[in-house]
């Protein structure tokens, strides 16, 4: 790998790195998804220190550059999360769709219990417990 | 003259009599319309029970609708057509309603001809009954190419369900305790009346059209303009073609 792409690596994996630490910080990234992403930026930050990791794979494939391989990889990657995201979107959009129409049926059926009991006919008067007779 | 009258008053309609009737109403920001479409309902089929379903409206359409005394079911977003529509077979399936008629919510159709599309479920020929614009002489006249896509679709349709399909997206309908029971089960979100009727045709459900034309919508809004019609095959012929890959899914909304 030339020196040039590995600053831009290094400075992409810190940036990624940072984002999701600040994210987590924040409270807007589930535990989950910062490990996920976590884990990624520190692969990108090992590449930088020792990209004949990838020589192997690169060599494996055809591919001449280890600059190469990183791409390829990040394709692969990036496409796979991307997938599972849409999955993952799509279960929230289903259980989105059964709440609101969970709702929409207990919201009539309180509508239907407020009209009935206005309508009802009052409740006779609880008959008061009598106080305890004191003992002597 | 002596039937009308009954009819009027609330007498069950033929056939209908000891039916549990309810008619779903779908309505977004339809607040101007959704009155005098109530009313309608209320007046020509008064034996049904009237739910109109709110998809988060933002005009007041909810309000205007139980004004017109309808039951409102109130969904607390916006979901796709399909979602809004599947929630009234649901509350059907909660009340064990036994004929539930499903009619769009700008009034464009005739709530007298309501009972016309029953006589199929009721006769048990069918498990749904849709009102295809295409079938009467009237409607075949007409032009454009809003037509010429659901000529399409049609074909397609057709071709998929193997039986003469004219007018897939028709939101006129009718479905008997089978239909009910299946749509709160399942139910399409995007474009929901062509993909019912393939959901239908897999579940070895039995559809039949019926003839019946619409009037012209009020206020007159192109309900399709060129690129949404374009958009919408765009989205429901891939949808059409990928549902022949769904696995069924259980009583518990599970893939089995």
């Amino acid at each position: 790998m030339t020196w040039q792409q590995r600053v831009v690596l290094l400075v992409l994996g810190l940036a990624l790195l940072g984002i999701s630490l600040a994210l987590i910080r924040r409270r807007r990234l589930r535990e989950e998804y910062a490990v996920l992403w976590i884990s990624t930026s520190l692969a990108m930050l090992v590449l930088v220190l020792m990209p004949s990791a990838l020589f192997g794979v690169a060599s494996w494939l055809g591919l001449e550059k280890e600059g190469s391989a990183v791409l390829l990889l990040a394709v692969i990657f990036l496409a796979a999360v991307a997938v599972h995201f849409s999955v993952v979107i799509t279960r929230y959009a289903d259980r989105e769709r059964d709440l609101a129409q969970e709702v929409a049926l207990l919201k009539d059926e309180l509508m239907r219990l407020r009209t009935e009991a206005r309508e009802a006919p009052p409740l006779p008067p609880e008959p008061k417990p009598r106080p305890p007779a004191l003992r002597t | 003259m002596e039937g009308i009258a009954r009819r009027r008053s609330g007498q069950p309609h033929e056939g209908l009599e000891g039916r549990r009737t309810l008619v779903l109403v779908p309505a977004l920001d339809a607040a101007e319309t959704i009155g005098r479409v109530v009313a309608d309902l209320r007046r020509h089929a008064p034996w049904a029970d009237i739910v109109v379903i709110d998809n988060a409206s933002t005009d007041g359409t909810a309000e205007r609708a139980r004004r017109a005394k309808a039951r409102v079911l109130d969904l607390p977003l916006r979901l796709g057509r399909g979602g809004a529509i599947q929630a009234g077979f649901r509350y059907a399936r909660e009340h064990q309603y036994d004929l539930v008629f499903q009619v769009d919510g700008d009034g464009r159709h005739w709530a007298r001809r309501l009972a016309s599309l029953a006589r199929p479920i009721l006769a048990e020929e069918a498990d749904l009954v849709v009102g295809s614009r295409y079938l009467s002489p009237r409607g075949r006249r007409r032009r454009g190419v809003r037509v010429i896509g659901t000529r399409l679709l049609a074909r397609l349709m057709t071709r998929m369900v193997r039986q003469r399909v004219t007018d897939p997206m028709s939101g006129f309908r009718a479905a008997g305790r089978r239909a009910i029971e299946l749509f709160a089960r399942e139910f399409p979100q995007d474009c929901p009346e062509t993909l019912a009727l393939v959901l239908m045709w897999r579940r070895g459900l039995r559809a039949r059209e019926v003839r019946a034309s619409t009037r012209r919508r009020r206020p007159a809004v192109a309900p399709l303009g060129l690129w949404a019609g374009l958009a919408y095959l765009v989205k429901v012929i891939p949808a059409v073609l990928m549902d022949r890959l769904k696995a069924p899914v259980g009583p518990k909304g599970e893939a089995v």
